[in-house]
């Protein structure tokens, strides 16, 4: 269980993260989704007492991440996105010198289980400099792992890793959400969609979103824009569209190679009266399905809205940032 | 305690795993071996008794200036830059224990170097009877004199995550600590100064508590509690940087 609230970080001048609050539930897997320098590594770092907060409160396993910060370490694992190791020590020796520092009992029968489940048992006494970036990160993991926490933190566990490796981890992080509390950060909205219960979207410190994936898709299909494909070009039908009673506005998407309309009313679908049109001029529908049904273009709304508020940041970064988590 | 035995027990075995370890004992040694055959060979051309020759802690306490700041640079910088020290500091250790399992290890790599050392007074007392009490003093003083000079270059270690400028800020203060003594004979030797703060500077320095005293066999109370002070003062000092330094980061 993760309590925060009301959680705040500053550094100096500029403040990371700006006063978010949320609850991550055993047997869950929790998703932070962001653009990079959003604030999920430092909400991260909070929670596992590694930086104190600025101020708020965050609660993980009923206790105070600052008041109790060794309680709270000892029921925490953490995979930073680093991934962090002592590369001339063999796999099983680092787990073992951690086990140690944390208390474990039975180290080295203890690393061993923890480097079967995530898969590495026969690299156990192979130098960690010699290991590949994949199985570096499930040394890391295996690391967080070892003494059977109550909530594990893992910092963009996917990134850098090959396709395969991804979706193995994927399972894995899948799997142990099942019986811990489980938050995660990542970039990639798809990961998120695939393996979260529950995402929070967060964008310059702050929460933009928060809901399951398919609550978080209803709440935008709820605005009713509708994308319309013809076989003739869609500037011809245009005008045709917009003086339909039931659409409030539409333009030519050149992406979608189509007409984006809204609704007057975001509750009524216009798809019908659309479609009658559109059949009364003889043409020929292609496609007429409700927008912004993928987690990616949620959440590029969600953070698109807040920064044409913000219009702080430059652009060009959130540009890069936008293309990284499409691809 | 455990997480000190932990991190000790690690970091001591490093020592004895690195090449750079076993490079320094060698080059050590090998020094020590020349200058010895050295001394040795004037002493009994001269007919000096053997208790007048140096049997080498007190050169290598005058090369703690090079040798503390090689042993220690890498001891904190390194986990900051790799980022290994985020994982510890998410861990059921304290700083204070992290750093004290540090110290202890480099410390014990040191008494085997000035273990090492005892060979010498052992060939001494083939040719002669060397002075056992003027030993005792003399390694007592090396001993802590070498945690005091370990202590203070790994402070440097924790300010900055550049091995080299820990190593060159580490062999700068060692020598500043040293010199003192001469400091402060010139001080005391300028007009319109009080006296005192020529003494004062001189006590604070390694040589009025290691060089004037041990070095000849006089144990004193008061030397060792200057270093004893010394490596607590710069072990609470290195704790204080590395909280410090994560909270700000």
């Amino acid at each position: 269980m993760i309590e925060v609230h009301d959680l705040v970080k500053k550094y100096g001048q500029a403040t990371a993260v700006k006063g978010i609050s949320f609850t991550a539930k055993p047997g869950q897997v929790t998703g932070f989704l962001g653009p990079n320098g959003a604030g999920k590594t430092t909400t991260m770092r909070m929670l596992t007492g590694f930086l104190p907060p600025t101020s708020g409160q965050a609660k993980v396993a009923g206790y105070d991440v600052f008041e109790q910060s060794m309680e709270v370490r000892k029921r925490v694992g953490y995979l930073p996105e680093s991934v962090p190791l002592y590369r001339d020590m063999t796999a099983l020796a680092y787990l073992m010198y951690m086990g140690e520092i944390r208390g474990v009992k039975n180290r080295r029968e203890k690393g061993l289980e923890v480097l079967e489940r995530v898969g590495l048992k026969d690299r156990a006494t192979s130098r960690i400099r010699t290991l590949s970036k994949g199985m570096r990160q499930r040394v890391g993991l295996a690391q967080a792992l070892l003494h059977d926490p109550e909530v594990l933190i893992l910092d963009e566990p996917t990134i850098g890793l090959d396709p395969f490796q991804v979706l193995e981890l994927r399972e894995i992080v899948r799997e142990l959400g099942r019986s811990h509390t489980l938050l995660f950060s990542t970039h990639i909205l798809s990961e998120a969609e695939q393996v979260c219960d529950n995402i929070i979207i967060i964008n310059h410190g702050q929460i933009t979103a928060e809901g399951s994936p398919s609550e978080l898709r209803a709440n935008l299909e709820r605005g009713g824009r509708v994308l319309l494909r013809l076989n003739v070009p869609p500037q011809d039908a245009l005008d045709l569209i917009q003086t339909l009673p039931e659409v409030a506005t539409a333009h030519v998407s050149n992406a979608n190679d189509g007409i984006i309309a809204e609704p007057v009313n975001p509750n009524t679908d216009p798809r019908p009266a659309i479609a009658r049109a559109v059949i009364g001029k003889g043409w020929d529908l292609i496609e007429l399905r409700p927008l912004a049904v993928n987690l990616e273009e949620i959440f590029l709304e969600v953070t698109r809205q807040q920064d044409e508020v913000a219009a702080t940041e430059a652009g060009a970064e959130d540009d890069a940032v936008e293309s990284e988590a499409v691809s | 305690m455990r997480q000190i035995f932990a991190v000790f027990k690690r970091e001591l075995g490093l020592y004895f795993r690195s090449p750079v370890a076993y490079a320094i004992a060698f080059a050590l040694m090998l020094f020590f071996g020349f200058l010895f055959t050295g001394n040795l060979s004037e002493a009994s051309q001269r007919q000096v008794p053997a208790d007048q020759i140096n049997f080498m802690p007190s050169t290598l306490t005058f090369l703690m200036f090079l040798v503390a700041p090689l042993l220690t640079m890498r001891l904190i910088s390194e986990e900051t830059r790799e980022g290994t020290l985020e994982v510890l500091m998410t861990m059921p250790i304290r700083e204070s224990q992290f750093i004290i399992g540090k110290f202890l290890a480099v410390w014990t790599y040191y008494t085997v170097i000035l273990g090492l050392t005892l060979v010498y007074y052992q060939i001494l007392r083939t040719v002669g009877i060397p002075d056992s009490g003027r030993a005792l003093g003399m390694y007592l003083g090396a001993w802590l004199y070498g945690g005091a000079t370990l202590a203070i270059t790994m402070i440097w270690s924790a300010v900055t995550e550049d091995q080299v400028v820990a190593a060159f800020l580490g062999a700068a203060t060692v020598l500043v600590l040293y010199l003192a003594e001469i400091a402060a004979s010139a001080i005391s030797n300028l007009p319109n100064v009080n006296p005192g703060l020529g003494s004062f500077i001189r006590e604070l320095g390694f040589s009025a508590h290691y060089e004037a005293t041990m070095l000849n066999g006089v144990i004193r109370a008061e030397d060792i509690l200057y270093f004893v002070f010394m490596i607590v003062a710069a072990l609470f000092i290195t704790t204080r940087i590395v909280e410090v330094r994560r909270w700000r980061s």
